[in-house]
């Protein structure tokens, strides 16, 4: 069986709120705008809805990246969720950089549904910074590495 | 300290003769020369077993929760913060406890000094004034208490009882260690590659038994994440990366409510420095929204609540 | 069976004998962890230790095992069985107890009717070399279960310090080629031999006394309602130290992984002393609590292997005693039990 050459596109896993971060998702699609192909999208409720173990097991199963999205403080549809979720993933950042996984590999971001041309630019920015690192390594299960997503 | 088991045992007598508990959980002597072991008296002819020493390391605060009795139980200053935690959390109801409290000025890193004996047995232990005495075949060390400290005591500042309904012994001065952080610190320092392979060599010799998390007063879900199959976030296997995530994801699910009792690293039977992970969130959690674990009963656990200026510069 | 001596500053010389014709699993001192690994050089061996703290068995049972693997290439589906190195391999320095412990697993994973593979596979080709106890610890008790500081059960050689040298003895015929092998040994004398059988004198002096394990077995079947069990579960905190330090536990869960394309079916050891370990698909769990968990332990190693074996299945080594994080001390459990039942004789 020949080796098939493809080049590495970086995939993200995409947790998305879906009264505002999804709402933009869809805004940027509708407005035609151009973005990385790369992230794979995952509806959630709110933000607050992201466990941090669903942020892990995207890297455990062979995601180079995850970006999680949510509507901006104030804005929450189920008025608090987001704050929530800013203090858990205040923690949860700090310690991934800590254990020695790259920064850059786990972002977030506010994308209000009006933001279309932000969810692109952020998917944009996102993608870029992650194929800068090449492939995830670390805390991916080793069966996983040749690519299971 | 030695003194302060006969007041233990008249606290203890006292409270299961006028019947204001069933039972009271303490500590009595161990089968082996550094340890002591947890122990459940429930008449006071019995209360001659509580002993109180220098190896009374585990905290007890851990039976609360399972106990539908009245209980007492014996808790040095870093137990009654994980028992303020627990109150908080709504796992034990106050008027059910009565809280012995002793101030404390540490227990002895019992693997620190086998790792002195180099493979000698210590047949016996004695307790002297400023030093442990340990006895074997043919041999007899001294070494100095304050050296032998659990790395958690040495950190401590919390060695009075912060809730208490009696109180043992008299206070003790409070612990001042100059950066309770400072490992962590270290740490952080190092290059990133470093912390990694670290971590992932600790990770390889952990044998998944769960003492960590079973002896941590704050783990009580009847069934922990590391156990579930549906959804199955982790195989209870030994690769470096489920126990990897394992640890991650108990210091997440302790954030904001780890006291640093350091149970946690005693129990472990490999030896991981799990302390250099939880200390690390607990230093995130005072940065990031002011806030130390099992003080006060009212206040809300960091993670159960928000301000609207908590750190958010990094989002995007 | 013959038995030679060697002078014990040339041990790395045996050593570096040993691996020029097997693979040689001995102590090593990981980060202050005495484990049984692979060796490739005899200064990585540490001999001057009481036991490890994980038992040797994890070398033919490990912890985490792939029983296949299985791949999708188009509609070709393959499938993959790992197989264990097959050469000829020494596991030197190993303690009587856990040398026996191999003999009470073998009975469950390869006696009877069902074999199982994986740990024939790797427990095959193995000669062991025993290492007896000159200087057993306050903590064992392996001579009231059925063993002893210098039993050979389970051991091809076994090997005792005499001071300043080895005594080397065959035990088994396997145990008589390897012995035969050794070069820079001397054939053993009469002193040597009446040193070494005093040697096993004063040893097995100090076991005398630690626990009676002695009728357990009648002692534990008349007491399965006692309201011992009540109190003697309270301080468990229901950790697996015991059960995954313990050289003849041996229960496993069967787990797969995967996804359409590609996965693995593991084995990984699994503990009694888990909530879930018998927890039915219908929601009832026969061992709820602590206590039905912690007889269950006790009855197994003290009467349900005797029932089945005829032998404890317990071998004595003291490592659930040294690491329990609340020192549940089963010798004291067991006394406790002698203690009880024998009022009511």
């Amino acid at each position: 069986m020949e080796e098939k050459h493809t080049q590495w596109e970086p995939r993200i896993v995409a947790f998305l709120c879906n009264w505002c971060s999804y709402a933009g998702a869809d805004l940027a699609g509708t407005s035609r705008l151009q973005y990385p192909p790369n992230t794979r999208t995952i509806r959630v409720p709110c933000a607050g809805r992201v466990n941090p173990l669903f942020i892990i097991r995207a890297l455990m199963h062979g995601a180079d990246g995850v970006l999680v999205s949510g509507c901006h403080p104030g804005d929450c549809h189920y008025l608090e969720g987001n704050y929530l979720a800013r203090r858990r993933f205040a923690l949860l950042k700090r310690l991934l950089e800590y254990l020695g996984i790259e920064e850059e590999r786990v972002q977030f971001a506010w994308v209000s549904a009006s933001e279309g041309g932000k969810f692109a630019q952020v998917v944009a920015e996102v993608t870029e910074s992650v194929r800068a690192l090449g492939p995830a390594q670390r805390l991916v299960r080793a069966r996983d590495q040749e690519g299971a997503l | 300290m030695t003194d302060l088991s006969q007041a233990v045992r008249d606290a203890a007598r006292r409270l299961l003769s006028d019947g204001l508990v069933d039972v009271v959980i303490g500590f009595e002597a161990g089968t082996l020369p550094l340890r002591s072991s947890p122990c459940f008296v429930r008449h006071a002819g019995e209360v001659e077993r509580l002993v109180w020493n220098m190896s009374c390391e585990n905290n007890l605060a851990k039976y609360l929760p399972r106990c539908s009795e009245r209980v007492g139980v014996i808790a040095k200053g870093c137990d009654t913060r994980s028992i303020v935690g627990l109150l908080g959390e709504g796992r034990i109801e106050r008027e059910r406890v009565h809280i012995v409290g002793v101030p404390c000025q540490g227990m002895l890193d019992r693997r620190r000094i086998e790792g002195e004996l180099a493979g000698r047995e210590a047949l016996d232990m004695q307790e002297g004034k400023g030093e442990v005495i340990l006895h074997g075949d043919g041999f007899e060390i001294a070494l100095e208490k304050e050296r032998y400290l659990h790395a958690s005591c040495r950190a401590c500042r919390f060695r009075n009882p912060v809730i208490y309904d009696t109180l043992i012994g008299d206070p003790v001065a409070e612990g001042v260690a100059a950066d309770e952080y400072a490992a962590v610190r270290e740490f952080e320092a190092m290059p990133r590659g470093e912390r990694w392979r670290f971590f992932e060599a600790q990770a390889s010799k952990c044998i998944r038994c769960y003492a960590c998390r079973n002896a941590c007063p704050l783990c009580y879900c009847t069934e922990c994440f590391a156990a579930s199959t549906e959804p199955r976030w982790l195989n209870p296997s030994t690769d470096a990366t489920d126990a990897l995530v394992f640890q991650i994801m108990r210091v997440m699910h302790t954030a904001g409510r780890c006291v640093d009792c350091g149970a946690c690293e005693r129990a472990c039977p490999v030896g991981l420095d799990l302390r250099l992970l939880t200390k690390k969130v607990e230093k995130d959690v005072e940065e990031l929204f002011h806030y130390k674990a099992g003080l006060d009963v009212h206040e809300r656990m960091p993670l159960s609540t928000f301000s609207p200026d908590d750190p958010g510069d990094f989002i995007r | 069976m013959r038995a030679v001596l060697l002078a014990k500053n040339q041990i790395s010389v045996l050593l570096e004998a040993l691996l020029q014709g097997h693979e040689v699993f001995a102590p090593v001192n990981d980060g202050g962890l005495i484990v049984f690994r692979q060796v490739d050089s005899p200064q990585q061996v540490v001999l001057g230790y009481h036991n490890s703290t994980l038992p040797p068995k994890r070398l033919f049972f490990p912890q985490t095992e792939t029983v296949f693997c299985y791949g999708l290439e188009g509609a070709q589906l393959a499938l993959e069985e790992p197989q264990p190195a097959s050469g000829e391999k020494v596991l030197f320095g190993v303690r009587p107890c856990d040398a026996r412990s191999f003999t009470l697993l073998d009975r469950v994973f390869a006696g009877g009717n069902h074999c199982d593979g994986c740990y024939l596979a790797r427990r095959e080709n193995y000669t062991v070399v025993g290492l007896s106890c000159t200087r057993p610890r306050a903590t064992c008790f392996c001579s009231a279960v059925g063993g002893g500081p210098f039993s050979t059960a389970g051991s091809d050689v076994l090997v005792t310090d005499l001071g300043t040298d080895y005594f080397i003895e065959a035990v088994t015929d396997k145990g008589a080629v390897l012995v035969e092998s050794l070069s820079g040994c001397r054939e053993a004398d009469e002193d040597s031999i009446r040193r070494r059988t005093e040697a096993q004198a004063a040893a097995e002096a100090t076991l005398r006394g630690a626990i009676s394990a002695e009728d357990m077995k009648r002692r534990l079947q008349e007491m399965w309602d006692d309201p011992l069990w009540d109190r003697l579960h309270e301080k468990c905190i229901g950790c697996g130290v015991c059960t995954y330090l313990c050289p003849t536990c041996h229960c496993f869960d069967i787990v797969d992984e995967g996804s359409e394309q590609r996965g693995r079916r593991l084995k990984i050891w699994d503990s009694c002393m888990f909530p879930l370990f018998t927890l039915h698909a219908s929601g009832h769990n026969p061992r709820p609590t602590g206590k039905e968990r912690w007889r269950q332990r006790l009855m197994h190693k003290f009467r349900y292997w005797t029932e089945s074996h005829g032998e404890v299945g317990c071998v004595g080594c003291g490592r659930c005693v040294v690491n329990c994080p609340v020192n549940l001390d089963i010798r004291q459990v067991l006394n406790e039990i002698e203690s009880l039942t024998k009022k009511v004789e």
